[in-house]
């Protein structure tokens, strides 16, 4: 059990994985894709950081799930699930066509954790994420869900080939 | 080609080289470049300010900052240079130059929406909510769009949360900014979400609740889509500021209906339902309650409310909630505050909470749900509870060690909770010295077999085990807290330098281990925890504090400006980005989080509070425990104690830079009357400065004779009362109040000053032998052998290092004292070769004094030195290897090596302190020879 609520800019950012600024431009810009889950004793349980983004006309507008983080002791407990869900809604009323996430090849867990939720695999982007030290590190996957507005689910057909990360929009 | 509509401003191509180079980070080329376009174009002022963006950056801010105005001063109104100027004043810190460009190019080009925009921006970025008001109506009035004319009613809404004056918010900038929104409404005019939220935010803070409410439930509310529930959110916040409780039950029931996981709605339904219970409220009619609907009025509709729930999750096939259970907990814990005899209705917590335990005890989450209700168990009933939960943990045959074990995580989960609820009821406090020993046996037992569970972990997860470990770690904390042994201590650093081995990524672990080191004055291997922890951004603050406080007290000056320079750096930084963001939230109307942002940017700001706060929760979150209670009085305590800690210091540090001013300035003192004025100023200033620090050593006396004892996790002591006990806040102060009367000589002269100078001589002579005691307290041995075992005395250390900082401090206010005697001195001896004849004038006894004083100094500071020689070579002498480990308790050779490796890591970070506190004395007495004539 939880409380769901907007983030709210203050203690909670103490639990972060990026720099300050990250959050800040998030909270500027999407404030409603920021939500936050409390449990009753006040403990931090877990938090999603989205954005939509991409072009109407070429039905490309879409919600894209940024950040997404439950703490180790409240993880089996189906609350990422919750705030996917969530994060769907929202660009739901938006009008998105779908919503799309990267992810790390080789985190099978998180893979198939979005496979459950109704995500597939649309491409794969070369050398996505890099090391601390600037050098590429690991492929990521593109993962996507259709909405209601694809009514054919045409954002979703899998491109074949990998793409670079400058291809990427 | 030529029909192109864009043509390419000539100019932007003679300035893209510098650009280029000023990107690439190559500055002196820019400079090159932009001095050689000068020469052909003289009026290009934007290469004026590229060039000075290269100055700026290559260190040379004055000329920088002077070539800039020149083109400043010029009222540009082109991009180029207006853009390059805003970025060369934001690099040198100066945001408030940025609004007098915009000021003025505003003037020139009336019309341009881009000016106006920037204006207003620049205005934001220094928080001018005033101007940026009329900045952005004058840009709504230029261009009318909607956010422009809501920038501006942002900007009243600022005044009012930035005013002084509660009255003026309410009476004066939040009421004309409603009638601004109330006349866009009328007009149909408002377009956006962000407008409507600005609206409620603005009748929210005028306390107008009704109108708020009718507002989100009206046809402006239809627009509040982007955050979830956000109408039904709206509404429930106000009745509950209009105490609405009807339609806040019945809300809170509909959204509990369709999610009864929303933990906040449980406690709002809840809330209602007894405040709708202390009014005898009944509904109007049969029908319909009220607006949200049907209404709970009595504790029988309640319970069977919460029970409905529970029953719809066991029916259910897929994973149960923990919401409907926990509520039902709430719901006992609140009728017994209210000593309703209702609550056996929804049965014995005893069995409820085993139940709940039978359904999540596998989840690591259990034992912080549980924590919060174990209050409504009577304590002679936790040894039952204890063991009934035991018989819910699916444990192995019992082997010859007498445990058995658990055969896979989800079982090893159960048994973790179940060891964790007994050491927070307090089961585990009560043993005695023995029992706690074989409690460490059995969590290591556990501990150790658990690890086959996490083999194919990656280093950067947790292996399943490691709680068993940090719990280890805190009943040896306990023994040694209890007993004093210091065995207790270097088993506890070892066991968790093993769970580290095993979790490298562990948090808990590192800590903990951060914590006990710093305790034991040991801060090397503190900087390489702090850094594999990897702290980001705000934990700099958090966590970082800790450095900061062990880190100079230790002796360890490098990592300790290492340490403030991580933190400045981030403070510094935020300063300007939360201003950076503030501007974007303006620019996409998120009116909600701009307080939450300048809020946030004050609290950085007033950080000392902040740190404290923050870190003794992340402490305490390190591991709960029954009997710490960290109360509100320790966190003013600490908080008082650190401020006026930080008093003193900033205190002796404006006195040693006033000294240094007075030093630099030698020359006038004797020809120059008329300068008597400006160093009297300066006189002055120490003389308050020195009253000031007084009176805070004062306050500081008082403070630490209460010896506030925190709880070992709760925050560190600060230095005060060791500055104190140790005499070196004395002798430091004393020493500085030499400075004054020197003063005093330097004016009245040698000639008739025998009372002045002998106070002064009285003066060495005290600070020598105040000196010298506070040497004797630095003896000792900080690290030694008895009997086979190793003992600490880091208190030793952080003497010492008191000591190095005052003999600084006495050796500045000597090079000060040279400064003002020399030249009396040779005054003295011009007068002398005029009266060769005379030879009877003795030499004063100031200038005697000096010369015995420095000499004494000399004396004070090679004993010092010969006792840190001392302590390094008994340091070096001691073979932690001829240790026997383990005695009494069982041991395992692995076990005794990682212990080992922690003394050792001990041994060298004293002898480092050592080494550092030793250079540094060298520096400094090298420093006295200069000062004898």
């Amino acid at each position: 059990m939880t409380t769901l609520r907007a983030f709210t800019f203050n203690f909670d950012i103490c639990y972060n994985n990026y720099g300050i600024p990250f959050y800040l431009q998030y909270l500027a810009h999407w404030p409603e894709y920021f939500i936050v889950a409390e449990a009753p004793g006040g403990e931090l349980m877990g938090y999603i950081m989205g954005k939509a983004e991409g072009s109407v006309a070429r039905e490309e507008w879409h919600g894209h799930v940024t950040a997404l983080s439950v703490a180790p002791e409240f993880r089996r407990l189906g609350l990422a699930a919750k705030l996917m869900e969530m994060l769907e809604e929202i660009s739901e009323r938006k009008g998105g066509f779908f919503v799309d996430l990267f992810v790390r090849v080789s985190n099978q867990v998180a893979v198939n954790m979005y496979k459950q939720l109704g995500y597939s695999v649309y491409r794969t982007v070369i050398e996505y994420y890099s090391a601390s030290n600037g050098e590429p590190d690991e492929d990521a996957y593109d993962m996507r869900k259709a909405l209601s507005r694809d009514t054919e689910r045409k954002s979703i057909i899998p491109i074949p080939h990998p793409v670079r990360p400058e291809d990427i929009e | 080609m030529a029909a192109r509509g864009h043509v390419q401003d000539p100019n932007d191509r003679r300035l893209r080289p510098i650009y280029d180079y000023l990107d690439n980070g190559n500055n002196k080329m820019a400079i090159q470049q932009a001095d050689k376009l000068l020469k052909k174009h003289k009026d290009l002022h934007c290469a004026k300010v590229l060039k000075a963006i290269g100055l700026q950056r290559t260190g040379k801010q004055d000329e920088a900052f002077s070539l800039a105005q020149e083109v400043a001063t010029l009222e540009p109104t082109d991009d180029n240079s207006l853009q390059a100027l805003t970025i060369l004043y934001r690099e040198m810190h100066r945001p408030e130059l940025v609004t007098k460009l915009y000021e003025a190019a505003v003037k020139k080009v009336p019309l341009s929406e881009e000016y106006h925009s920037h204006l207003f921006m620049a205005y934001a970025r220094v928080g001018e909510y005033k101007k940026m008001q009329q900045a952005g109506m004058a840009l709504y009035k230029t261009v009318p769009k909607n956010p422009y004319y809501f920038w501006s009613v942002m900007s009243l809404v600022m005044q009012a949360i930035s005013a002084q004056d509660e009255k003026l918010a309410q009476t004066m900038f939040l009421p004309l900014a409603e009638r601004m929104v109330e006349k866009m409404v009328k007009e149909e005019k408002i377009e956006a979400e962000a407008e409507v939220q600005l609206y409620f935010m603005i009748l929210e803070r005028l306390g107008k609740y009704v109108e708020a409410l009718d507002m989100v439930r009206g046809p402006l509310g239809e627009k509040l889509t982007s955050e979830l529930q956000s109408r039904e959110n709206k509404c429930m916040m106000m009745y509950q500021r209009l105490q609405l409780w009807p339609e806040c039950n019945a809300l809170s029931y509909k959204l509990l209906l369709k999610n009864p996981d929303e933990w906040q709605f449980y406690l709002s339904y809840f809330d209602s339902l007894f405040h709708l219970m202390d009014k005898s409220w009944s509904p109007p009619n049969e029908e319909e309650h009220c607006v949200e609907g049907p209404v709970h009025t009595t504790v029988a509709e309640a319970v069977k409310f919460v029970v409905d729930r529970m029953e719809e999750e066991d029916k259910k096939d897929s994973r149960p909630l923990r919401g409907p259970y926990m509520a039902c907990l709430e719901l006992i814990h609140r009728l017994r505050q209210r000593g309703c005899p209702d609550e056996e209705e929804l049965g014995d917590p005893l069995e409820l909470m085993l139940q709940f335990f039978g359904k999540f005890g596998d989840k690591p989450c259990c034992i912080t749900d549980l924590k919060i209700y174990l209050h409504l168990l009577p304590p002679e009933q936790h040894t039952q509870f204890e063991n009934r939960l035991g018989e819910l943990v699916p444990l192995g045959e019992v082997g010859e060690d007498g445990f058995g074990f658990p055969g896979d995580t989800k079982a090893l989960q159960r048994h973790l909770c179940v060891c964790q609820l007994s050491r927070v009821l307090g089961l585990q406090h009560t043993l005695d010295t023995e029992g706690k020993l074989c409690l460490i046996t059995e969590l290591k037992a556990h501990y150790h077999y658990g690890l086959q569970f996490g083999k194919s972990c990656l280093k950067t997860e947790l292996q399943f085990s490691d709680t068993y470990c940090l719990m280890v770690a805190h009943v040896y904390i306990d023994l040694w807290t209890e007993t004093g042994d210091e065995n207790m201590l270097w088993q506890c650093l070892g066991v968790l330098e093993e769970g580290l081995s095993y979790s490298p990524s562990n948090a808990q672990f590192k800590l903990l281990l951060l914590l006990l080191f710093c305790r034991l004055g040991a801060f090397q291997p503190v900087v390489d925890l702090y850094s594999s922890l990897d702290a980001k951004h705000v934990q700099h603050d958090t966590i970082g504090y800790l450095l900061t406080r062990y880190a100079g007290s230790l002796g360890q000056f490098a990592a300790a400006s290492q340490s403030y320079n991580f933190s400045l750096r981030f403070f510094h930084s935020n300063q300007k980005d939360t201003s950076e963001y503030i501007i974007q939230a303006y620019k996409y109307g998120a009116f909600e989080k701009i307080p939450e942002f300048i809020a946030f940017r004050t609290r950085l700001n007033q950080s000392l509070h902040f740190a404290q706060v923050r870190t003794e929760r992340m402490l305490l979150d390190l591991y709960t425990e029954a009997d710490m209670e960290l109360t509100e009085e320790h966190r003013r305590l600490s908080l008082e104690e650190e401020s006026v800690w930080l008093k003193v210091r900033s205190l002796t540090l404006r006195l040693l830079a006033s000294l240094a001013l007075l030093g630099h300035a030698p020359s006038k003192r004797n020809s120059d009357k008329t300068n008597e004025n400006g160093v009297s100023a300066k006189s002055s200033t120490l003389q308050t400065l020195l009253s000031q620090l007084d009176l805070t050593l004062q306050t500081a006396a008082q403070i630490t004779e209460k010896q506030t004892q925190y709880p070992f996790l709760g925050p560190p002591s600060s230095r005060l009362a060791s500055a104190l006990s140790s005499g070196s806040c004395h002798c430091q102060a004393s020493a500085l109040q030499l400075s004054l009367t020197l003063q005093e000589l330097e004016t009245t002269g040698l000639d008739d000053s025998s009372e002045l100078q002998t106070q002064i001589c009285n003066s060495f002579k005290s600070l020598i032998v105040q000196l010298q005691e506070l040497l004797s307290r630095c003896k000792g041995d900080v690290l030694e052998m008895k009997d086979s075992r190793l003992m600490t005395q880091p208190s030793l250390l952080e003497t010492l290092v008191f000591f190095v900082e005052t003999v600084c401090v006495v050796l500045w206010v000597a090079s000060y004292s040279a400064s003002v005697l020399r030249p009396l001195k040779s005054s003295l001896q011009k007068k002398k070769k005029k009266k060769t004849k005379d030879s009877s004038t003795a030499m004063p006894v100031v200038l005697s004094g000096f010369q015995e004083w420095t000499g004494s100094l000399q004396g004070i500071v090679t004993q010092a030195l010969d006792h840190v020689k001392g302590q390094e070579a008994s340091l070096t002498a001691l073979k932690l290897a001829a240790l026997t480990l383990g005695v009494g308790h069982a041991q395992t050779q692995e076990e005794c090596g990682f212990t080992r490796a922690a003394m050792d890591k001990v041994q060298t970070s004293y002898l480092g302190s050592l080494q550092e506190l030793g250079d540094l004395l060298r520096k400094r007495a090298d420093s006295l020879k200069s000062l004898k004539f």
